[in-house]
C-alpha cells in the first residue's frame, strides 16, 4: 500500500513524489473504477438492512442480471471483525466475475428522520449550494443544531411543488455504518482493487417507484405511504405531482405505527387534499392490509392502491425476493413512460440525484490525499512525455554522437595545422621560382635575334632572283607605356637594292599584307622563332615598297649580265617593314626586375 | 481541490521540459563546437590539399626547367664584355677566317632599346664584323644560342668596298643579374 498524506502538508515536490508514488503503486492512472460512482461499476454489490432482515444482491449491468450473494449476518456494520472477511469475499466475487472494480450499495431502510432547515432559506436557485453545504457544515443550513454532526449525515431533498412552506427537508441518518463503510474502502485500498461503497436512504430511492405505480394523469393529488420495519414514510404530492412534504412515523416496536391514519388525515387536510388518491408500497417484508383498511376509514372517497410488487417491473421472477429499492437504483437510467416520471419533482430526483445521494460519501480529507482522475491522466501524460523527451534526448545524443564520430573519423580531424603551414611555406617559395623563371623566360624570349632576321633577308630576296641588296638594317624598340607591367616594342627593317624586271612581281607580292605574311610565316616555320608568327591579334605588319628606275641602267643581253654589275638592273627599290607588338602579346617585355 | 494538478505540471511537464531542452541544448553546443574545429581543421586541410596538389604540379613544372634557370642564372650572372669576347673568339674557331673577322667590339653605356623599357639590369654590346653572309648567320646563330641573354638592339648589313665580304654591325641589349 502506498503510503499517504493529507496534501495541505506537503509542498509541491512532497505532492509529485506522492502522485507518483501512487502513479506506481496502484492502478488508479489505469482502473476508471477507482473514480466511479457504485452505480457505475460493472460488479455491483447491493446491500440493504430494514431491521429485521438484512439481504444481498449481486448486480451485472452489463447483463442486468441478478444473483444471490453470500449472505451475511445482520449485524455485520456493527461487527467489524467481520468486514475484512466480507471485504475480502466481496473482492472475490468481482475478481471472479472477471470485474476490475467492485462496486458497494448500502441501502439503509432501519431508519429515516427528517427534520427542518433554517426557515430563511427560502430560495430555489440556491438548492444547488445548500446540498454540498449540508454535507460539509450541516449547521449553516440545518435549523435544529442538536444532534452530533460525527454521528448523523444530513442530506436535502427539494420540495419543488408551488406554495410549499420551505424549499427542502433534510433528511438525517446516523453514521453507524462509517467503520463498516470506510473499512470496505481501506480493503480497496490495501488491494490496490477500486471499492467504493455508496450509503443510499431506502425510502428516498423507493419513491422513484412511483412513476411507475401511478400511471393515471396528474390531475389530483396523492400520497405515497412507504411501510418499512420500524417506521413508514409518507409522501404527499400536489395535483403535478410535485414533492410537498415528507414524513416519518416511527413504530416504536410495533408493526405500523399506532397514529397512521390519524397523521396522514391531518397532513392531507393541512396540505388542502381533498380525497387523495393513496399509494401504499409494502417495503417491509409482506404486505400489511390492516394499514390499507385503516387508512380507508378516513379516506373514504380515495383511491387507495396497495402496491403488488410482483405486476410491476421491480419484481424479477428469478430472484423474487429482491427489494424494490435495489432494482430502482441499479435501473435508475429506465424511466417509465407516464405523465408523472417527467413532473419536475421526479425528474430532479431521479437526474440530478437527489434520490441517491450517498449519506456516508468518503471524508473530504481522505478523498483529497489522492489525485483527481484528471490528475492521474495527467501524471501519466507525464510520464509518457519523459519517455517521449528521453527518447529525444537519446536521438539527439546518438545524433550528435554519430557526427561527432563521423568528424573524428575524417583524416581532416587529425590534421597538424602545422602541415598546412609548411606547405603554404614551400607553395609560396615555389610561386617565387615561378615567378622568377617566368621573368627569365620572358626577358630570354627570342624576340630579337639577329641570325632570324638574316634568314628573312635570304627568304626575302634569294640568290639569282633578280634582285641585288645593296643595304640591310634592322632595329628593335620596345614602345615605352608608364605604369604597365609589360610594354610592346617595334621591329623594323629596312632594306634597299636593285631589281631586275622579272623581279618587281615579288616585290608587289611583298607589298600586300598577305604577301608578307607568308613570308614571316614561312620564317618562323623554319627557324622557329615565334616573333615571326602573324597569326596572333596582339601583332601587325606594315609594309612599304618604293621602286624607282635605276638611271646607270645598260640594257645588255641576259647571257652578258653580271650578277654584280647594278647597271644590269632596271630598278632601284627600298622596302621597309614595320612588325608591332602590343603590350599583350606573349613576346611582350617585363618592366619589373626579377623577383 | 486540485492539490496535485500544479505540482505534476511543474514536475511532470516543465521540469523535464526545461531539463531536455538544456540537456538538447548542451549537446547541441557540444556538437556546433565541434563541428566549428572541424570545419577549420577541413578548411585548413583541403587549402593543405589544393596547395600540396599545386606545389606538386609546380614543383614538376620547375623541374623540368631548373637545369635552363640554373644555366640561365650562370649565364646572366656573367659579365658581359668577357662572355662575348670568349664566345667570338671560340666561334671565331669554328669558322674559316677569311669569312668570319670581328672588326670592333664595344659596351656604349647608357640604356637603349629593351634595356630603356625594362628595371632588369642589362649593358650594350656593339659589335663590328668583315665575313660571308652564312658564315654570318652562322656566327650570329652560335653567338645568340650561346648567349640566350642577348637581345638585338640593331643589325646593319653594308657591303665591303675593297673585298667581295660584307660588312656588319651588330648592337644587342644583354640581360644581366
Amino acid at each position: 500500500m502506498v503510503a499517504t498524506q493529507h496534501p495541505s502538508e506537503l509542498n509541491p515536490l512532497q505532492l509529485y513524489r506522492q502522485a507518483s508514488s501512487i502513479l506506481r503503486g496502484t492502478s488508479r492512472a489505469t482502473n476508471d473504477g477507482w473514480y466511479q460512482r457504485p452505480l457505475e461499476q460493472q460488479f455491483q454489490l447491493h446491500l440493504r438492512i430494514d431491521g429485521s432482515r438484512a439481504e444481498t444482491w449481486i448486480y451485472e449491468p452489463s447483463t442486468g442480471r441478478w444473483k444471490s450473494a453470500p449472505d451475511f449476518p445482520e449485524n455485520l456494520i456493527l461487527e467489524p471483525s467481520k468486514i475484512a472477511e466480507f471485504a475480502k469475499t466481496s473482492v472475490a466475487l468481482a475478481k471472479q466475475a472477471g470485474a476490475r472494480s467492485l462496486g458497494i450499495i448500502l441501502h439503509i431502510a432501519d431508519e429515516f428522520a427528517t427534520t427542518e432547515i433554517k426557515p430563511q432559506l427560502d430560495n430555489p436557485g440556491a438548492l444547488a449550494e445548500l446540498r454540498e453545504q449540508i454535507v460539509n457544515d450541516p449547521f449553516a443550513v440545518l435549523d435544529d443544531s442538536s444532534l452530533s454532526a460525527d454521528e448523523h449525515s444530513w442530506r436535502l431533498i427539494p420540495y419543488p411543488a408551488g406554495g410549499s412552506e420551505a424549499i427542502a427537508t433534510a433528511i438525517i441518518l446516523s453514521r453507524q455504518a462509517d467503520e463498516f463503510v470506510a473499512k470496505l474502502r481501506a480493503y480497496g485500498n490495501t488491494n490496490n482493487f477500486p471499492v467504493v461503497v455508496d450509503a443510499f436512504s431506502a425510502p428516498l430511492v423507493a419513491l422513484l417507484t412511483l412513476p411507475d405505480l401511478k400511471t393515471g394523469p396528474n390531475d389530483n393529488p396523492f400520497i405515497g405511504v412507504l411501510p418499512y420495519a420500524r417506521f413508514t414514510v409518507l409522501a404527499f404530492f400536489n395535483e403535478h405531482g410535485d414533492l410537498r412534504l415528507l414524513r416519518t412515523l416511527q413504530h416504536r416496536g410495533q408493526r405500523r405505527p399506532s397514529n397512521l391514519r390519524h397523521a396522514v388525515a391531518t397532513t392531507a387536510t393541512a396540505l388542502e387534499m381533498s380525497a387523495p388518491e393513496i399509494f401504499v408500497l409494502p417495503l417491509a417484508g409482506e404486505p400489511d392490509h390492516q394499514m390499507v383498511s385503516d387508512l380507508k376509514l378516513v379516506f373514504e372517497s380515495s383511491s387507495i392502491h396497495e402496491i403488488n410488487w410482483r405486476e410491476t417491473r421491480f419484481h424479477k421472477a428469478e430472484t423474487p425476493s429482491i427489494s424494490p429499492e435495489l432494482i430502482v437504483a441499479a435501473e435508475i437510467k429506465q424511466v417509465a413512460e407516464t405523465p408523472l416520471a417527467n413532473t419536475n419533482t421526479f425528474v430532479t430526483l431521479r437526474d440530478e440525484g437527489w434520490a441517491t445521494q450517498s449519506f456516508l460519501p468518503m471524508p473530504l480529507a481522505e478523498a483529497e490525499v489522492f489525485p483527481h482522475r484528471s490528475e492521474m491522466k495527467m501524471l501519466r501524460a507525464a510520464k509518457y512525455a519523459r519517455y517521449g523527451l528521453f527518447a529525444a534526448v537519446l536521438a539527439v545524443f546518438g545524433w550528435v554522437g554519430v557526427n561527432i564520430l563521423n568528424m573524428i573519423r575524417k583524416p581532416e580531424w587529425t590534421f597538424n595545422k602545422q602541415e598546412a603551414l609548411m606547405i603554404n611555406g614551400r607553395l609560396s617559395m615555389l610561386g617565387q621560382e615561378q615567378k622568377k623563371i617566368a621573368h627569365w623566360d620572358n626577358l630570354l624570349e627570342d624576340r630579337s635575334k639577329g641570325w632570324a632576321s638574316m634568314e628573312l633577308l635570304a627568304r626575302l630576296f634569294p640568290e639569282k632572283s633578280g634582285f641585288l641588296v645593296r643595304s640591310f638594317s634592322h632595329t628593335a624598340n620596345p614602345e615605352v607605356t608608364p605604369g604597365q607591367a609589360q610594354v610592346g616594342f617595334i621591329k623594323e627593317w629596312r632594306i634597299s637594292g636593285l631589281a631586275r624586271e622579272e623581279a618587281l612581281i615579288r616585290l608587289s607580292d611583298l607589298n600586300t599584307r598577305e604577301g608578307i605574311s607568308v613570308a614571316f610565316t614561312e620564317i618562323a616555320r623554319v627557324t622557329g622563332n615565334q616573333s615571326f608568327r602573324t597569326d596572333l591579334p596582339s601583332r601587325s605588319v606594315v609594309v612599304n615598297v618604293k621602286t624607282l628606275e635605276n638611271s646607270a641602267f645598260k640594257p645588255m643581253p641576259p647571257e652578258e649580265m653580271v650578277a654584280a654589275d647594278e647597271s644590269t638592273y632596271p630598278f632601284m627599290f627600298d622596302l621597309t617593314i614595320t612588325q608591332r607588338f602590343e603590350a599583350a602579346d606573349p613576346m611582350a617585355l617585363n618592366v619589373a626586375k626579377a623577383p | 481541490m486540485n492539490y496535485f494538478r500544479q505540482p505534476i505540471a511543474l514536475f511532470g511537464f516543465v521540469l523535464p521540459i526545461v531539463i531536455t531542452i538544456a540537456v538538447i541544448a548542451g549537446a547541441l553546443m557540444i556538437k556546433g563546437s565541434v563541428t566549428r574545429s572541424f570545419n577549420e581543421k577541413f578548411a585548413h586541410y583541403r587549402g593543405f590539399e589544393q596547395n600540396k596538389r599545386q606545389a606538386l604540379a609546380a614543383e614538376a613544372e620547375i623541374s623540368k626547367k631548373r637545369e635552363y634557370i640554373e644555366r640561365w642564372e650562370a649565364l646572366v650572372s656573367e659579365e658581359t664584355a668577357s662572355a662575348v669576347t670568349l664566345n667570338l673568339r671560340e666561334i671565331e674557331e669554328l669558322l674559316p677566317a677569311k669569312e668570319f673577322q670581328k672588326t670592333a667590339q664595344d659596351h656604349p653605356s647608357g640604356r637603349k632599346s629593351f634595356a630603356g623599357a625594362s628595371a632588369q639590369n642589362s649593358s650594350q654590346v656593339a659589335l663590328a664584323f668583315r665575313g660571308t653572309f652564312r658564315s654570318m648567320q652562322k656566327a650570329l646563330l652560335e653567338l645568340e644560342t650561346r648567349m640566350p641573354q642577348l637581345q638585338l638592339q640593331e643589325l646593319r648589313i653594308g657591303p665591303e668596298n675593297q673585298s667581295n665580304s660584307l660588312n656588319f654591325q651588330v648592337t644587342y641589349t644583354a640581360w644581366e643579374k
